[in-house]
């Protein structure tokens, strides 16, 4: 069920079975101390008859002037443990006390009496006394039906009981215990409800969180949550979301500009090859200008394929598709090979590499830093000037290799120089249609040498030349 | 029609060169932003078409100092698609602009709609007497049958017709119909005028003597 795993509504069963459960408690409590009190007065009342019968037991039959004497001994029995000290009274007064209506007047349910002889044989039964009633085996008090009895001894071998119809206070109980239950129900209701608001006031700020996260998600990622009005423990949630947010919208930013800019550069070696073959439809062409047209639509294919597989590239270092081996490797003779391969584009720009490369070991993908190298190189050769000098060294710097590759070109100005290393930068604004560099070699070298746990850095001073320094930990 | 075009992807601009020739233009051609300023500067084109990403010069950069001296209808042609760079572009002062890549025909029908507004014609076909010219389908008909005209002559055609009722000197004949690969001797240009009228009747081109021709 859906509702359940709702917080406001889990808050809500727990809350709401733990005050039904303390109000049923309340209630249960008052009512039994209600009914216990009830059932005292009750008690305390038929103790009272009891006493009272039982000093009518104790005293001797008293005989009024004018009445004839009994012939026989006193009728059974004579009450053994009458105290001579008292007045007697003649045995027809217990008989009319018990029988005496407007003693419990104006109660209309007046006390019963049954008095049994030792032996059982019944004594004395007042007339109100139900029908039913015999002769109890336990000395006690008890609720019979509708009746409270107080059945005791009073005197050696007698069973004296003494009885009330208790119907009107248990009917009152009985309202007493529903009007409890109304209260019971009321209560309830409005402690679920002052719960459910509270639980909404608890669950709010969650929720407007929640929609404005929502809001986010959407599309726009500018927005934020409103901090101010998600004060406590939440403005911290609504803090760690805002920072999350923005560093996505960072993220969500560089994606789009690089996306666009790889779609920009696709772009016109996609125009050479459209106006190129549109062209060449036009008309009926000799062989020579087909001849043409396919060159120059080979030399945009050969650019499209340089710049995906850059993409490609990077989108893997990116990923960490390929986790960087750590293999032992001879950095000079690395750097050796990369100066080999440089060497036919320095011969044509008439650049002399200089190199300084003492056998030193590296760790890690020989081919990756080797790529790396040609990167640097390769630029160090293209933005030189006519005739000048590339200087390539390698040393141990404490625990790291420094690999420094410097031109004696004309610099990188103060404004290009922090953007070096981004994805499409060119300090020239236009194509280096020379090489169909797209600006993606110094962003694969970064990414490749911190691949390794490395560092690149780059220096520049107008007019003398820049310098690319690697850190490599060994 | 002379149109300069200005892209540094060599080529990029010589098939657009090549097929903007075919289709009668008089092309000049520049692959960097200095020359393409400087030959903007100094010829009335009757449209250019500008790279954005050009070395030594950008285009914005040309675009904004030739509008302090020429109206010519300048076309930018640029990978830059978003939108914020059409806004620039136009603002700056670029009379259109169109994202690489382009399909030809499009780019032939816009350069045809920004000559002919910059003419302040709105429409393809113009008519004169019982000549009528299309410039989209680059013909010409006289009463209803189709004119066999030669490229130069067609060129002249449209030139004048465009600038109707105006005298057109032969400076600015040479200017609009020969680009700076051509070699061209100042009686080629009657040789043309004397096909047409022989094509067209003897009154379709007025001569003004000392300045130049006219379409009346």
């Amino acid at each position: 069920m859906k509702i359940f795993k709702s917080i406001k509504w889990r808050l809500q069963i727990y809350y709401g079975i733990f005050l039904a459960l303390a109000l049923m408690a309340l209630v249960g409590t008052d009512y039994q101390l209600e009914r216990n009190r009830r059932f005292e007065s009750i008690d305390h009342y038929l103790n009272l008859h009891f006493d009272r019968v039982l000093d009518l037991m104790q005293r001797p039959p008293l005989f009024r002037e004018g009445e004839p004497l009994p012939k026989a001994p006193p009728p059974e029995p004579p009450f053994p443990h009458h105290q001579p000290d008292r007045p007697p009274l003649p045995f027809s007064a217990l008989s009319s006390f018990i029988n005496d209506r407007a003693f419990d007047m104006p109660n209309i349910n007046p006390t019963y009496y049954v008095i049994w002889l030792p032996g059982g044989k019944e004594l004395m039964r007042s007339t109100n006394a139900p029908s039913d009633l015999e002769m109890p085996q336990h000395h006690e008090i008890r609720t019979r039906g509708a009746y409270r009895e107080h059945i005791s001894n009073g005197l050696p071998g007698f069973v004296i009981l003494v009885g009330r119809n208790i119907a009107p206070e248990l009917n009152e109980l009985h309202r007493y215990l529903l009007k409890e239950i109304a209260s019971w129900v009321l209560m309830l209701f409005v402690g679920l409800s002052v719960g459910w608001q509270v639980a909404g006031r608890a669950i709010k700020p969650v929720e407007d969180i929640s929609a404005a996260a929502a809001k986010i998600s959407a599309g726009d990622l500018s927005q934020r949550i409103n901090v101010a009005e998600t004060e406590s423990e939440l403005g911290q949630l609504a803090s760690v979301l805002n920072s999350t947010f923005s560093r996505l919208e960072t993220a969500f930013a560089q994606q789009r500009q690089f996306t666009a800019d790889a779609a920009h550069e696709l772009r016109t070696p996609i125009s050479v090859i459209l106006t190129q073959t549109q062209t060449a439809l036009q008309r009926e062409r000799n062989a020579a200008e087909y001849r043409e047209t396919m060159e120059a639509c080979e030399r945009a294919a050969q650019r499209m394929r340089r710049l995906t597989e850059s993409l490609l590239e990077l989108a893997r270092l990116d990923a960490g598709q390929e986790p960087m081996k750590r293999l032992k490797f001879n950095l000079s003779q690395t750097a050796w090979d990369c100066v080999e391969l440089v060497r036919p584009l320095a011969a044509e720009r008439g650049v002399k590499i200089h190199c300084d490369l003492p056998a030193v070991d590296g760790y890690g993908d020989a081919e990756r830093l080797a790529q790396a190298i040609t990167n640097l190189l390769a630029n160090a050769v293209q933005y030189n000037k006519a005739n000048g000098e590339v200087r390539i060294s390698t040393k141990l710097q404490g625990s790291m290799i420094l690999l420094a590759v410097s031109d004696t070109g004309p610099g990188i100005s103060s404004e290009d120089l922090p953007h070096v290393f981004e994805r499409f930068y060119r300090g020239d604004k236009s194509r280096t249609v020379a090489n169909g560099n797209a600006g993606l070699g110094l962003a694969i070298s970064k990414a490749i040498v911190e691949a390794h746990g490395g560092t690149i850095e780059v220096s520049s001073n107008p007019n003398v030349g820049t310098t690319f320094t690697v850190r490599l930990p060994t | 029609m002379r149109i300069l075009i200005v892209e540094d992807e060599p080529d990029l601009l010589r098939s657009l060169a090549q097929v903007l020739r075919e289709e009668d233009y008089a092309v000049d051609t520049a692959a960097d932003g200095e020359d393409g300023l400087f030959k903007a500067e100094s010829y009335d084109y009757d449209a250019v078409v500008l790279d954005v990403m050009l070395p030594k010069l950008d285009g914005w950069e040309i675009l904004s100092r030739l509008r302090k001296t020429k109206k010519t209808p300048v076309l930018m042609l640029t990978a830059r698609d978003q939108t914020r760079d059409r806004v620039r572009g136009l603002d700056t002062g670029a009379d259109d602009y169109m994202v690489k890549p382009f399909d030809l025909p499009e780019l032939f029908a816009r350069l045809r709609a920004l000559i002919r507004r910059s003419a302040n014609k709105s429409t393809n076909l113009i008519e004169i007497g019982s000549v009528t010219i299309d410039t989209a389908a680059r013909n010409v008909m006289r009463t209803d049958a189709p004119v066999e005209l030669t490229a130069r002559e067609y060129a002249l055609v449209v030139f004048l017709a465009l600038h109707r009722g105006q005298v057109v000197t032969r400076t600015q004949l040479y200017e609009h119909l020969f680009d700076e690969s051509d070699s061209t001797l100042s009686n080629l240009l009657d040789v043309h005028v004397f096909n047409i009228r022989k094509k067209l009747g003897h009154d379709f081109i007025a001569t003004r003597r000392g300045h130049g021709y006219c379409i009346e």
